[in-house]
């Protein structure tokens, strides 16, 4: 196994047990925290593979800006529960679920990671999804503003 | 070894599942979501290894990440306003559906 390889199992298993940390964290502001860490790793993943553009859209644009916002709204509404914030009814079934689905895709799925990306992927991108691009520009000025006109009509 | 990305990528959702079903405020439901989110970011790493797709790879994955964090900051201005209206954000101040108590 090499080092990529390697590197590659210790990412999953991290934020794998990130995520736990987060679900088992009693503190809304370390669980925003671990949740970063886990979207963090998730996109090392894609970095150590050198697919570097989803690597930065999922660091700066998800991590960066909305994860930061989470984390500072988890400090600003800081309050540490008493009890452990899991529902044990329902943490059973999803055991199960999760034991039949890991057993199911280590046994099925039998394909190496082979990744496939280089510059040119970007110039395609760019030449193919010309107009994808610019919706999502454009979806994402309405919702701001839309959000800034809600957040003003409310606060009248 | 795809094998073990999408069993990592399962069991990131099913923690996020399990999160949400078990929050009690609207802010850990965010955190949640966004575990479930970056679950699908991790799902949509194999296509990568196809190279006829990959640049319909890159796509899905910008769409993925425009799209959630579209509906993340729609789901932080309503956490803002409940708390500016009712001065909690806990889910149990939340009536089924939005209807009046």
């Amino acid at each position: 196994m090499d080092l990529v390889t390697s590197s590659l199992l210790v990412m999953c298993a991290f934020a794998v047990l990130t995520s736990f940390a987060a679900l088992l964290s009693k503190d809304n502001f370390y669980s925003a925290l671990y949740m970063s860490i886990t979207l963090l790793v998730i996109a090392g993943v894609y970095a150590l593979y050198n697919v570097q553009p989803v690597f930065v859209l999922i660091a700066f644009v998800f991590v960066g800006a909305v994860g930061a916002v989470t984390v500072v709204l988890a400090a600003s509404y800081r309050y540490v529960r008493p009890q452990l914030n899991l529902n044990f009814v329902w943490a059973i079934p999803v055991a199960i679920t999760m034991a039949v689905l890991a057993y199911t895709l280590y046994s099925y799925v039998r394909y190496g990671v082979n990744i496939a990306y280089s510059e040119t992927v970007m110039l395609n991108f760019a030449r193919h999804y010309t107009v994808l691009a610019l919706l999502f520009i454009s979806l994402s000025i309405l919702l701001m503003m839309s959000v800034v006109k809600f957040i003003r009509r409310e606060s009248v | 070894m795809i094998a073990v990305v999408l069993v990592a990528s399962a069991l990131i959702l099913l923690v996020g599942y399990l999160m949400a079903i078990s929050s009690k405020d609207l802010v850990r439901l965010l955190i949640s979501l966004e575990l479930m989110f970056g679950a699908v970011f991790l799902a949509l790493f194999p296509l990568f290894s196809i190279p006829e797709i990959t640049a319909t790879a890159f796509g899905i994955a910008v769409l993925a990440i425009f799209t959630s964090g579209g509906e993340l900051m729609i789901l932080i201005t309503s956490l803002i306003v409940l708390d500016k209206q009712i001065r909690s954000i806990s889910t149990d101040e939340i009536t089924a559906g939005g209807d009046e108590a």
